[in-house]
């Protein structure tokens, strides 16, 4: 990943007629493309759903042949893991399927997104991954797939500012607008998971290119909203309690899915098998587990439909389910399925909730609103905390199933799990991923971006400097031909060792430098950040600070503090000006 | 070349007109009722009138069964069957494979798979008609508020009295889900699954005391027409046939009704295959079809039939409403998958015995 603060692109040219124009077109054609590309990624999935016998539709037709149905459930998962291990391991140079996370860290910290052949085969692994009913999410890659073709506005030369992580932008909404059928929830989400800010420069451009998606998903290809649910709303006030116990309860549930996630990450780590072999195991699994639990191959959407229907599963079924698909999901995804989170927690959240309302009404006997509303609220408040948006989380209820009542009682349960889990586990899933390397959005985008600029590059070369042996004497003519009060002493192999400050040797001109330097001073590294440098400065007195390299120990530069604070400014003022851009 | 094939077809007609060949004759089995009452003046008797071949009628009531035992014996030619009936029959080689493109009639204008509906052409038989599967109420039985949705059909507190069902898992499985709120894009879905057909069947429990089971679809609007049974579950033709022509006191409550198509087959034993084929070819023409929709609210397979349906023959009520594809606002309109209903035949029906054994216990 290079960085793209210093690239020419960033020098804005022409009027704001140019930039609304470029921003306007840009938005239109990604919303089209994405959308498209989007339609295809999901009949893609639906086509070996129904060729490899994973879908039930595909399944039920072949009942009559005993053992094809059986076979298909274990070999297909376990044979389409070995396919997006070979596939990720072999051919891709990040090694493993790229998401949300990725798009997230690019945007923030203004980098390129990994590659683009490490985007289309991820892309393509999770197809597989989809389509053998391995236990993962579908919209997670979709995203990604957006954010690929979006990202290709690089190599234009449109001289826009913010171009990039706009388009980024536009090309996720027109994803999620078009996979949930559901332009508000792309809008959002792209704000409020990916830009984490709502200036009117993006707002305007990303909005074009979720309605752009709605309207290629709706009036081209005439697709249903995903999930019209009957609901006439709730009857009893004191049930708005019991949505806000229920959203407690799954922040619970979606903590311990995100810790097993992370935690079966590291367990694969930790196995001896080689990477290319681990989807399938994790495959393996999975076709086990559907031979006695058919429920939990792939997305799942019957089962999503029989969570709001009464009495189409027992308690202790519900139990099993929510347990095996936390337990699959987390090993498909630490095992390298590609694919992302969002579907299974849907599923886990309606079932969770499904199990609420069993519980609920067949042991309290508490007179309630039905099924649907608890299993809905149940999915929303437990998928929410995963991805870290309350508020898409509460417009895709809306848009899912265009029911008003519905969403107003799923709001109260959003909150107070994204409240709970957001104290005990972190933002989202995708920003713990983040954190854990070493991008912490967690104290805002200032704190991040400063993380993410490094001294380095920006270290000065032209200062005074003298070697271990040499006299004050020598040195302080040196020093008075220049503008510095310092000079950084080194070896005859350039290892920094020490400052000499004029005046503290101003009285001893014959000493050797080694002897009167001062040592213990503060230095940088090549890779210390900006945030670090500013903490670092706290105090500090002097001229510059020395950079070394961390492996050599060799002086390479130094900055000077005004730099430091000019740089911070930079970022800071960058960020503002993203944030305040109207156009 | 289709004028010429037009003309070629026309050609045989006449010559075999001409030779008054009065002796041949092709069987057609239909399914009784008003249904083939409609057939005989609309499509039976203008094909004796004009090629001279007499039609004897014989009637069943579906299924691939009466085909293995009663083809044979009764000389059958030409076969009236629901659309996933003939793939099942063809599968298991019962019909034989047609080609279409010499048997049918083109169009005048544009292409003759244009001019049918989608999946019309199967490999054994082609879609003459559209039906519907809709449940009708007695008037009678509830003068006050009536039943206008499938989820009525299942709520014996509100809309209490005898429901009449084919004795079939077909649409009633459906019904239930649909009943339970499952849109009507993931029923075929959610029956594929174990747990799909676990709800179903539960719903189905709910009315098993008040279920009257029917075999041949004329007995449903009788069952009404006699105040036997409050609702009924049949085919819209034929709920049709007794409030217009016979004055029951019944309505259709069309929402969640399932659309199907009804093909014209020919038994792979038939020893008359090219008057079996010039049957097939006269009896998809668009005026056959049109005029059939005239005497009973099957549509017709063809657009180019469509736009001719004009007032039923005898009480001039205007048949384009009564047709089963007419659009109408906010009810739910069901497909048929015939694949599935082909390919999963067996696995329903099995099920539905084991329910209906349970229910006697």
């Amino acid at each position: 990943m290079s960085e793209r603060g210093n690239e020419p692109a960033s020098v804005e040219q022409g009027g704001a007629v140019y930039r609304i124009t470029v921003l306007m077109l840009m938005a239109l054609l990604v919303g089209v493309i994405v959308s498209l590309a989007a339609i295809a990624f999901v009949e893609l999935v639906a086509w070996l759903n129904t060729t490899l016998l994973i879908s039930p539709r595909a399944r039920v037709q072949v009942e009559a042949a005993a053992w094809v149905v059986p076979l298909a459930t274990v070999a297909v998962p376990t044979l389409g893991g070995l396919v997006v291990g070979v596939m990720l391991s072999r051919l891709s140079d990040e090694k493993r399927g790229l998401g949300p996370p990725d798009v997230i860290g690019a945007v923030q910290l203004r980098r390129q997104l990994p590659g683009a052949r490490a985007g289309i085969v991820s892309t393509a692994a999770a197809a597989v991954s989809l389509g053998v009913g391995a236990s993962v999410g579908q919209y997670g890659p979709m995203v990604y797939l957006g954010a690929l073709i979006a990202s290709v506005i690089r190599y234009t030369r449109l001289r826009v500012k913010n171009l990039e992580a706009i388009s980024i932008a536009c090309g996720v909404a027109a994803a999620i607008a078009t996979a949930f059928n559901a332009p508000i929830a792309g809008l959002v989400f792209a704000h409020e998971v990916i830009l984490r800010h709502y200036s009117l420069q993006a707002f305007a451009p990303v909005t074009v290119a979720s309605e752009t998606g709605y309207v290629v998903a709706n009036v081209m290809f005439e697709r249903p909203a995903l999930f019209l649910v009957d609901f006439s709303g709730v009857q009893h006030g004191y049930e708005f309690a019991l949505f806000a116990l229920l959203g407690s309860l799954a922040a619970g549930v979606a903590v311990a899915f995100m810790l097993l996630t992370l935690k079966c990450g590291q367990l694969a780590g930790q196995t001896k098998l080689p990477p290319a072999f681990r989807p399938a195991a994790a495959g393996c699994a999975v076709g086990i587990v559907a031979l006695w639990l058919p429920d939990v191959l792939g997305i799942g959407k019957e089962t999503l439909r029989f969570a709001t229907i009464e009495g189409a599963f027992q308690s202790w079924e519900l139990v099993f389910l929510v347990a095996a698909k936390i337990g699959l999901t987390a090993l498909c995804i630490g095992f390298g399925f590609a694919g992302g989170v969002f579907s299974p927690a849907l599923l886990i959240g309606i079932l969770f909730g499904a199990l609420f309302w069993t519980v609920l009404n067949g042991m309290t006997g508490i007179e309630n609103s039905g099924i649907a509303v608890y299993a809905i609220c149940g999915m929303m408040a437990l998928t929410s905390p995963v991805i870290g948006a309350p508020l898409t989380t509460i417009l895709i209820v809306f848009e899912l199933t265009r029911n008003y009542d519905l969403t107003i009682a799923a709001m109260v349960a959003v909150v107070f799990s994204n409240l709970i889990a957001y104290r005990t586990f972190g933002r989202s899933l995708f920003d713990v991923q983040l954190g854990r390397k070493g991008v912490d959005l967690s104290a805002g985008r200032d704190q991040a971006r400063l993380m993410s600029e490094v001294i380095g590059s920006r270290a000065l070369q032209d200062y005074p400097c003298c070697q271990a042996g040499e006299t004050v004497r020598t040195v302080i003519g040196r020093l008075a031909k220049s503008q510095w009060g310092e000079a950084m002493v080194t070896d005859e192999a350039g290892v920094y060792l020490g400052v000499l400050r004029l005046q503290d040797v101003i009285d001893q001109p014959a000493a050797a430098a080694r002897d009167v330097m001062q040592t213990g001073h503060v230095t940088f590294e090549t890779q210390t950040t900006i945030w670090e440098a500013m903490a670092a400065l706290k105090g500090f007195v002097g001229d510059a600070v020395p950079v070394v390299d961390p492996a050599s120990g060799k002086l390479v530069g130094t900055v000077t503090e005004t730099m430091i604070i000019e740089t911070y400014l930079d970022v800071v003022h960058d960020l503002r000006r993203e944030e305040n851009a109207a156009a | 070349m289709r004028p010429l094939r037009l003309i070629l077809i026309l050609a045989v007609f006449c010559a075999l007109a001409r030779a008054g060949l009065a002796a041949e004759q092709i069987t057609v089995v239909s399914w009784g009722g008003a249904y083939e009452a409609a057939q005989r003046r609309a499509i039976f008797a203008p094909f004796t009138a004009q090629t001279g071949i007499k039609v004897n009628i014989k009637a069943y009531s579906g299924g691939v069964e009466p085909l293995r035992q009663r083809a044979a014996a009764e000389g059958w030619d030409v076969i009236d069957m629901t659309e996933d009936d003939a793939i099942s029959a063809c599968g298991e080689g019962a019909l034989s494979p047609l080609a279409l493109d010499d048997i049918l009639v083109p169009p005048r204008r544009g292409s003759l798979v244009g001019d049918f509906e989608r999946g019309a052409f199967q490999k054994c038989s082609v879609a003459q008609n559209i039906y519907a599967t809709v449940f009708a109420y007695s008037q009678t039985a509830f003068p006050g508020i009536k039943p206008n949705r499938v989820e009525d059909f299942f709520d014996l507190k509100r809309f209490p009295g005898m429901r009449a069902l084919q004795r079939s898992p077909d649409v009633i499985l459906e019904w239930a889900l649909l009943a339970e709120g499952v849109p009507v894009a993931q029923v075929y879905d959610l029956l594929s699954t174990e747990r799909g057909l676990k709800v179903a069947f539960g719903k189905l429990e709910e009315i098993r005391s008040a279920i009257v089971w029917w075999t041949d679809p004329a007995e449903p609007p009788a069952l009404l027409a006699k105040g036997e049974v409050a609702m009924a579950s049949g085919f819209n033709g034929r709920f049709f046939a007794a409030s217009n022509s016979e004055r029951a006191p019944l309505a259709i409550v069309w929402d969640s009704q399932q659309i199907g198509y009804e093909v014209w087959a020919i038994p792979s034993g038939s020893k008359n295959r090219e008057n079996a084929e010039a049957f097939i070819g006269f009896a998809t023409q668009p005026d056959q079809l049109a005029r059939l929709a005239e005497h009973i609210p099957y549509a017709p397979t063809r657009h180019s039939a469509l736009s001719r349906v004009g007032l039923h023959w005898r009480t001039q009520v205007p048949m384009r409403y009564h047709l089963p594809n007419t659009p109408r606002r906010n009810e739910r309109v069901l497909y048929r998958d015939s694949q599935w209903y082909a390919s999963t035949r067996a696995l329903r029906q099995r099920r539905f015995e084991d329910w209906l054994a349970k229910t006697q216990d």
